[in-house]
This record gives structure tokens, sequence and C-alpha cells, in this order.
């Protein structure tokens, strides 16, 4: 049994239940060949960097597997198959880390971000202080 | 013989630049993640060229974690291969 990180991205005109179906299938390949899933992530609808196959956004589903070669040799398979699967990149890892990755912190982090940014452009020029504090404000009541 | 000894110091001093640390050293460094884009893309020229470590400071063997951590991240479709 080995680790092994595997992120997907499922096309982007498919709903967020049948990327979960999807994701649910591919972990069921996993666990019936006595494999286990030690975290599962949906990074949500991405747009991506460039266009694969006339796409510009796509779901990213990440999982952290514990498996051996020949249940990770069909999942790959059948992800290869699924048209609605754009890309898959599965990597060996040495340990599970048990925190949630950078990519969902980062989307909680990102309301507090910006208003950090606000600030300081108002300290730069001073007139719009004010007006970009309110701003902050309502991104933060968000 | 003093004299010149004198001038080769003034000359000398200001290209006596001290060697950056590598980034990815150290207690606190950060780990290298092809997840990381917002650490990845510090590393990258505003065409998507991933930066040489003689610029950046990176050793070697952390130079080559993240030149790999960049391209998984670019095969993701997370970091761009080229920005024109």
């Amino acid at each position: 049994m080995r680790l092994y990180e595997s992120v997907f991205i499922a096309r982007q005109d498919i709903t967020t239940t049948q990327v979960e179906t999807m994701a649910d299938e591919f972990s069921e390949i996993i666990t019936s060949a006595g494999g286990s899933i030690k975290k599962r992530e949906y990074w949500g609808l991405r747009a991506l960097a460039y266009r694969i196959k006339k796409n510009r956004k796509g779901h990213y589903v990440m999982f952290n597997i514990e498996t051996g070669p020949e249940a990770l040799k069909e999942y790959e398979r059948l992800m290869g198959l699924n048209e609605d699967v754009l890309r898959f990149l599965n990597i060996r890892i040495e340990e599970v880390e048990d925190s949630p990755s950078i990519m969902m912190q980062v989307k909680t982090d990102r309301p507090q971000r910006s208003g950090r940014d606000d600030v300081d452009r108002g300290e730069r020029n001073s007139n719009s202080e004010f007006s970009s504090s309110t701003s902050a404000n309502e991104k933060s009541e968000d | 013989m003093t004299q010149l000894e004198i001038k080769r110091e003034a000359v000398r001093k200001p290209f006596n630049r001290r060697r950056k640390a590598c980034p990815f050293s150290g207690p606190n460094a950060p780990k290298i993640d092809f997840k990381d884009t917002k650490l990845l893309v510090r590393y990258t020229s505003e065409r998507g060229k991933i930066v040489p470590s003689r610029i950046s400071a990176v050793s070697a063997k952390k130079q080559r974690e993240l030149a790999t951590a960049i391209k998984r991240s670019r095969f993701l479709a997370l970091m761009p291969y080229v920005t024109t």
C-alpha cells in the first residue's frame, strides 16, 4: 500500500452534484480494491489558466489515497475513459497532511486579504482613506 | 603599496554584495507544493518562465523540487505555460 495524491478536473458544464457522484464512483474503485480514501477535497469551479478542450473553467477534486498499484492503474484507466474528466494527475506522496490543503485555505483567507490591500491603498493616497475603509467593511460583512 | 590597497578596497566595495540565502532552506521555510500557486508564481517571470536559481538564490536541490512543482501546477492549469 502506498500513498498517492490525485487531482482531477471535470468539465465546466456539469453540475456540482454530478461532480460529487463522479468522485464517489472513483473512490468506489479504490475502496473496492482494498484501498482507502484518506482525504477528499472539492476545490470548486475554478478558472483554468489556459483552455483545455474548449473549456475555460473546471471542477477540481482532490483525493489522498492509500492503495496498491493495481487499483491505481484501474482508477487511471477509468479516468482516461470518462469524457467528463478533462485532466488528472496522480503523484506519490510520503505522508498525508491532516490539515486541509492550501487550495481550501485560499478561499477562506480571501476576504481578509482584500481588506488588508484596501487599507494599504488608503495609506498611500490619504483622500480615499475613508471610502476604502468602508469598502473593506462591506467585504467583511459578506 | 598601502595607497594601492586602499584604492582597490574602494573599487571592490560596491560589488561586495552578500550572497542571499536560499528561501526554501532554514527553519520556517515554506514547503514546495504544486497546489500553492501563490508561492510558485513568485519564482516565474512575467511571461510564465521559471526564474533561474542564480537570480532567485534558490539552492540547486530546491530548484529541482520547485521546477517539478511548477510543471505539475501548469499541467493542472493552475498556472499558465505562457502569458502573452
